[in-house]
């Protein structure tokens, strides 16, 4: 019988700091120990252990279709993402999953994705842009709408500017800077001043939590039914299977069921996220 | 099957189960708990209820998982912690606790199996107990679907006949360690199978609790989210958490590392029970927290046990026990808080 609680060593390979300071932010790629048969959806996550620290759940920010190692975006805020802080190349963390739902790409197929993002919240959703990317054919246009506290805070910088050519991606920051020649203004605001078609689009938004109520607002005031915008909730998690009993909003356990919601869907559960 | 055992046999039956860990209820100061006995010949089954139920000996307040140890070459060595397989039988589980063991056993082996507790299970036999008398005033087992004899959760379900106790078998398991009384046990005859009959329709009317309407409950609880309602009636709430601990259904936990060895690093990692009541069991580390209040989280333990789980499983998440009432410092009271869920006006 399947032990699901215990996870399996992996390696860290690289560490990359993306934002510094306070609000420190560092994206780790991993291999585990032993090979091993992992594979996922886009959107889905793992728990990853700091051993001697505890667990967290964090997004899977790679794109399934690269194998070679997982990829992780950390914020660090507590004692188990500041422990994964203090890790460097070749430190072992432990790694199970993968858990959730995930988006439901299939039915994307031949949609234009319009993907709305705020500070940490892009790397939920960095594995569904990738594979967008790499499967040009297989759907729409694909716009990027993402914003940060300041240009500081912005997450993927170099990757970001490799993928203008490929995507249409447009950045924001909350206030002025001498140097920053894009939006200036909070994320839902420069989605109401890029206007992204409703047509055939789904929105997929992920971030802090106003700033993905006042998202979906503005999807909404520019023709997005609710049916065409996504979300991810984040609600404190232990187990990942449905068994701690925490991250529960009202019948729906976010680890199994979610973490992605159709807005159609979130907006009829009880505000509990 | 069904058998006869003699009282003062008990102790000759239980002497015959050697290969087995004995579970029974036992009196420590005031209070009666379950304990594995040391002493086959102290088992008695003339109890109340217990205060805490059964459910820890399948899934321990606190439970080491795996142990954890970095190696020379710079890796992790995980070790799997896993129960001892040495087979248990609990003794004098009253049916609303049997009933407990069956729905928790749905949550931890439905989906994902829950290894630790299926382990236990699946070496435990539950001979159980028949309630002449509800064991407390808030006992409410037949307002949620069981009764003082039901044989759900069961293997065995004994009942008290006076001198003597009535066995009836209800699984395999039940039949096998029965089988192990031979010798010892009689076959019933009609006028012991007339008494246990009457002890158990009797047994039910003794309940002096009873919610009606249960089954419109759940609607009833889906349009009272956002009231008042729940301010109202969890305002004396001191957040003990006793309700939850004391509940035979209440399986929520927190997972942690223990160390035992910082260089190498060595440790383990422990799961322990956790509690809905504690404002920091939901709260993100950014302070966020999606059940800030005492209502809220008064609101998703009465929604958990008596729509959220009715939503999945179609059942309740309530045995009736009546132990967070009898036990709730400040008189928190389920059954109360339904009566008022029914027929709140909002
Ligand atoms: C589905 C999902 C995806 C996530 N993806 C990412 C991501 O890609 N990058 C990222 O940086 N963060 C992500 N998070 C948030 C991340 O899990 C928490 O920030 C992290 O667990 C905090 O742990 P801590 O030990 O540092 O904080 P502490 O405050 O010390 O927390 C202690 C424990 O509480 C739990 N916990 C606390 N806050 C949260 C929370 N917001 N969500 C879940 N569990 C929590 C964890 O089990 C943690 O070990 C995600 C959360 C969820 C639910
Ligand atoms: S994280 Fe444990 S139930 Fe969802």
């Amino acid at each position: 019988m399947k032990n699901e609680y215990i996870p399996k060593p992996a390696r860290i390979i690289s560490v990359k700091e993306e934002v510094d300071g306070q609000r420190a932010i560092k994206t780790f790629r991993t291999q585990f120990l032993e090979p091993d048969g992992f594979s996922y959806r886009c959107g889905q996550c793992a728990m990853l252990s700091v051993f001697g620290k505890g667990e967290s759940m964090i997004s899977i920010s790679s794109a399934p279709h690269i194998t070679d190692y997982l990829q992780f975006s950390v914020l660090k805020t507590g004692r188990v993402t500041t422990a994964l802080h203090d890790l460097e190349k070749d430190d072992v963390i432990g790694i199970r999953g993968p858990y959730g739902n995930g988006f439901p790409v299939e039915d994307w197929k031949g949609k234009n994705l319009v993907f709305v993002g705020g500070g940490i919240g892009l790397a939920p959703l960095w594995s569904i842009v990738h594979t967008a990317i790499e499967n040009k054919d297989e759907y729409g246009d694909v716009m990027l709408i993402y914003g940060a506290r300041s240009s500081n805070d912005i997450v993927y910088k170099d990757e970001l500017d490799g993928l203008k050519k490929k995507m249409t991606i447009h950045l924001s920051v909350d206030n002025e800077e001498p140097d920053w020649k894009e939006f200036v203004g909070f994320v839902p605001q420069n989605v109401m001043d890029k206007k992204p078609s409703p047509e055939n689009a789904i929105a997929i938004t992920c971030g802090p939590p106003v700033m993905i109520k006042f998202t979906i607002q503005s999807l909404n005031e520019l023709g997005f039914n609710d049916d065409q915008i996504y979300t991810t909730v984040e609600n404190k998690m232990k187990c990942g299977i449905g068994k701690c009993g925490r991250c529960n909003i009202g019948e729906h356990y976010v680890c199994k069921h979610g973490p992605v919601y159709s807005w159609e869907k979130l907006k009829t559960m009880p505000q509990e996220y | 099957m069904e058998k006869v055992l003699l009282k003062k046999d008990l102790n000759s039956w239980a002497g015959k189960l050697g290969s087995y860990d004995i579970y029974a209820p036992f009196k420590s100061g005031d209070v009666w708990g379950y304990e594995l006995m040391e002493n086959q010949a102290e088992i008695t089954l003339d109890y109340p209820n217990t205060a805490i139920p059964p459910k820890k000996i399948l899934f321990p307040q606190r439970e080491v998982l795996f142990e954890f140890e970095a190696t020379q070459e710079g890796g992790m060595e995980i070790r799997e912690v896993l129960p001892d397989d040495t087979p248990k039988i609990i003794f004098g589980v009253r049916s609303c606790d049997a009933r407990g063991l069956a729905k928790l056993g749905k949550i931890s082996q439905g989906g994902i199996e829950d290894v630790y507790f299926t382990r236990r299970r699946n070496q435990t036999v539950i001979a159980g107990l028949a309630c002449h008398n509800p064991p407390s005033p808030y006992c409410f087992c037949t307002s949620v679907g069981g009764s003082p004899h039901s044989l759900e959760g069961m293997d065995i379900l004994m009942t008290d006949l006076g001198d003597a106790y009535y066995l009836e078998s209800v699984t395999e398991e039940g039949v096998k360690l029965m089988g192990s009384a031979e010798g010892i046990v009689t076959d019933p005859d009609d006028k012991q199978k007339a008494d246990k009959e009457k002890i158990h329709s009797d047994s039910e009317k003794k309940i002096l609790l009873d919610i009606s309407d249960m089954e419109k409950i759940n609607e009833a609880l889906s349009e009272i989210f956002d009231t008042g309602l729940w301010d109202r009636e969890s305002l004396s709430c001191l957040r003990c958490g006793i309700c939850t601990f004391s509940c035979p259904v209440c399986h929520c936990f927190d997972v942690n590392d223990e160390i035992i060895r910082t260089h190498p690093l060595k440790g383990k990692r422990v799961r322990t029970w956790d509690n809905c009541q504690f404002p920091d069991f939901t709260m993100h580390s950014s302070g966020h927290n999606p059940r800030s209040d005492k209502a809220s989280r008064l609101r998703q333990r009465v929604m958990h046990k008596f729509r959220y789980f009715n939503e999945n499983c179609e059942e309740f998440l309530c045995t009736g026990c009546g132990r967070c009432i009898e036990k709730c410092p400040v008189g928190i009271d389920i059954v109360e808080v339904l009566e008022k869920a029914k027929t709140y006006e909002k």
